[in-house]
């Protein structure tokens, strides 16, 4: 009996050993595991509830968690050590399995460097190795940050770590996609405009794509980018859920996933 | 009367012996879980420095081709690839000096890195190479890996250190061998990631 009370007692204090947070300057985790935590409010309500939305379904579809946070103040740290520090402290990922992601931005703001940082769980390390990541950085994220355009920013990202991390595509099609990139661009601007000409030629007048502002803006925007990269009818892709309340977090909360330094990043 | 007492004294001294029996037994068991996890944690810092070691061959194939220039360098890197490889430390021991001599082999093998991807700013076709750009992308990944291994084993030694001090574990940790864990301490070089600033 006592023995048992003795381990029961040691239990509890190693969990709480372990829970204990390993930096402080690392926000607390959400409590209702939310999928974007813009604390540097780079994006508009909108905007967030798209991304959140977006990931939110993604993650019921494939189980991977994909975590975006803005931070302007990293208290000291590395980019790379605070995604970390935020997959781990939150458990970005399903235990076990580890598939989290975590995307760290920090805006250039008042005179400082832009940073961002791509932190992949162990379990996502082989679809996603450092390599491709970096390219991600260098090619969807940075030329959109460098024009203050976060949002589209990220959105590109997503539309090819999404496909990556459910091995809908590999990290070596994603690679060599790249090189065809600007000819596939322009084909497809040449598709667009050859079909509008055709629409207003019908005289059915502009199309539903055309109207109604921003909103379709960005979903025209989601489909021409998971064309790009074939992420496939844009499963899970960036304004495709359009059901599903807005605002709420990951259905299971965070899983306890672990990180163990795969991915990677840049600054502008 | 008196033979009832002495069979009293019997139990008593029994019950004790058994209670110290179990308390040590637990103490033991717990002492093995946690040695066991240092040392998986040790393993796991083995191999992201064994990881970074193995990107050496092809790092310095790729410099080569380019930069004939810095064969000196080159061979420091190779020579200090070879020290580091070498440096393997008994993972049931993990003594403070043990650790220490380790680290030192491996800072000077990540010194030596970080020489060579200095010394590479002068060659403009090397830098825009995509294999080299790969390479460092890697070694970058690495270097983060590395970090959070290291941190992950300073984390259980020190779990496996405050268990093996604090009385009464002492006692059977003196009994049986278990001697103290050392750490990795921070430092220039091994801490921060060779990096190439392209600016």
């Amino acid at each position: 009996m006592r023995y048992l009370l003795g381990n029961r007692l040691l239990t509890v204090a190693l969990f709480f050993a372990m829970a204990a947070p390993l930096y402080p300057q690392i926000p607390p985790r959400p409590s209702d595991a939310r999928a974007v935590s813009d604390f540097a409010s780079v994006f508009t309500s909108r905007e967030r509830a798209y991304l959140q939305n977006a990931l939110v379904s993604f993650a019921d579809s494939t189980s991977n968690q994909i975590v975006i946070v803005t931070v302007d103040d990293m208290g000291g740290l590395e980019p790379a050590e605070f995604a970390y520090g935020i997959g781990q402290q939150w458990g970005v990922g399903k235990e076990g399995f580890d598939n989290g992601i975590v995307l760290l931005v920090k805006p250039k703001r008042h005179g400082g460097k832009g940073e961002v940082f791509i932190a992949v769980g162990y379990g996502l390390e082989g679809a996603i190795p450092d390599v491709t990541a970096k390219r991600i950085v260098e090619r969807e994220m940075i030329p959109h940050f460098m024009e203050n355009d976060y949002y589209g920013g990220v959105v590109a990202a997503l539309d090819v770590l999404m496909p990556l991390a459910a091995g809908e595509i590999s990290s070596r099609e994603y690679e060599e996609s790249g090189d065809y990139g600007p000819v596939i661009m322009v084909i497809f601007c040449i598709i667009v405009v050859a079909l509008a000409v055709a629409a207003i030629r019908k005289g059915g007048g502009p199309t539903d794509i055309g109207r109604g502002g921003s909103r379709s803006a960005t979903v025209a925007d989601a489909i021409f980018w998971s064309t790009l990269f074939g992420s496939g009818g844009g499963r899970g892709g960036i304004g495709s859920g359009g059901t599903g309340g807005f605002g709420g977090g990951f259905g299971g909360g965070f899983g306890g996933g672990s990180f163990g330094g795969g991915g990677a990043g840049g600054s502008w | 009367m008196k033979m009832k007492k002495g069979v009293l004294a019997v139990v008593i001294v029994a019950a004790l012996a058994a209670i110290v029996l179990i308390w040590g037994v637990k103490s033991y068991n717990t002492l093995v879980s946690k040695d066991e996890h240092v040392s998986q944690a040790w393993a796991q810092v083995e191999n992201v420095y064994q990881r970074r070691a193995d990107l050496i061959p092809n790092l310095v194939a790729t410099v080569k081709g380019y930069a004939a220039h810095e064969s000196s360098t080159l061979e420091a890197v190779v020579a200090a690839r070879a020290r580091a490889t070498q440096a393997t430390v008994d993972p049931a021991g993990l003594s403070s000096e043990d650790i220490a001599e380790f680290q030192t082999a491996q800072n000077e093998l990540g010194n030596a890195i970080g020489r060579l991807l200095v010394s590479v700013e002068r060659y403009p076709d090397l830098k825009a190479n995509q294999n080299f750009l790969d390479l460092q992308a890697q070694l970058e990944g690495t270097e983060n890996r590395i970090a959070v291994e290291r941190r992950n084993f300073n984390q259980a030694a020190r779990d496996y250190n405050t268990y093996v001090r604090r009385f009464p574990a002492n006692i059977v940790a003196g009994m049986f061998g278990f001697g103290p864990k050392g750490y990795f301490t921070a430092d220039e070089g091994a801490e921060t990631a060779p990096v190439v600033s392209f600016e």
